[in-house]
């Protein structure tokens, strides 16, 4: 049981430690030279919390109207009930000095 | 009146199509299109919510949102930053002189103003470590 805890607790932590990444990334980008551990960490969870409700509140707009697998629709309306505004996104997109981070090797299956 | 009421609908819905069309050329453009947060990763996080889209444009779409919104609120904070230390330097360069170099340090004293902007209230736990 203890095994199982901790297995999914290091499974997760890969995933946690690429957004800590991408948190950083973008505030270097930003102008930012260092940050304290609990901004970065608040700005992590909330990373993840956006992640979390706009996959829930597409996948309701997307069963809500009868289909099964979300369309862009489904997307552009969740995160345009969260508030969340895609005016500049292309700007964005296309921005200089950009980093890729790169993603997370995939573990051999354990052999027993 | 009658006629307003079936214009003025008609007129958002065009307004609607003109956003559709730009957000669907914008999809294909994401077609070969590498945001900075792999697609394993915010999949994994979509996936726990039920998400599930064989489209990784999707995907990409949604961590170019998520990406933007987070920049928005840095710079936000990165302002509060600077007005707070130019502030502080004022104040110290009267007591000596001579030129500091400044770094920008985020703490939770720039970031709770920035994120109040956008509606989330954001305390310091005071006992963490």
């Amino acid at each position: 049981m203890s095994e199982m805890s901790e297995k999914t607790e290091t499974t997760s932590d890969a995933r946690r430690r690429i957004l800590n990444i991408a948190v950083s990334t973008v505030l270097l980008e930003t102008g930012f030279d260092a940050a304290d551990k609990v901004s970065l960490e608040t700005l992590t969870e909330m990373l993840q919390c956006f992640f979390a409700e706009v996959g829930n509140s597409a996948k309701g707009f997307c069963e809500l109207s009868g289909r099964v697998e979300p369309v862009l629709g489904d997307v552009v309306m969740a995160l345009i009930n969260m508030g969340i505004s895609l005016q500049g996104i292309e700007q964005y997109a296309a921005r200089p000095n950009r980093h890729v981070i790169q993603p997370p090797q995939q573990a051999p299956a354990p052999r027993t | 009146m009658q006629m307003s009421r079936i214009g003025s609908p008609s007129v958002g819905m065009d307004d609607d199509g003109c956003a559709g069309h730009a957000l669907g050329d914008f999809l294909l453009q994401l077609e070969n299109y590498n945001p900075s947060i792999p697609d394993s990763v915010v999949a994994y996080y979509l996936n726990l919510t039920g998400f599930e889209s064989q489209d990784p444009r999707l995907v990409r779409l949604i961590a170019l949102a998520s990406q933007k919104f987070l920049s928005d609120i840095v710079n936000d904070a990165l302002q509060h930053c600077k007005m707070r230390t130019s502030n502080q330097i004022n104040q110290s360069s009267k007591n000596q002189k001579g030129p500091k170099e400044k770094k920008y340090v985020m703490t939770m004293d720039d970031l709770a103003p920035a994120l109040q902007e956008y509606g989330i209230t954001a305390k310091k736990p005071h006992y963490f470590v």
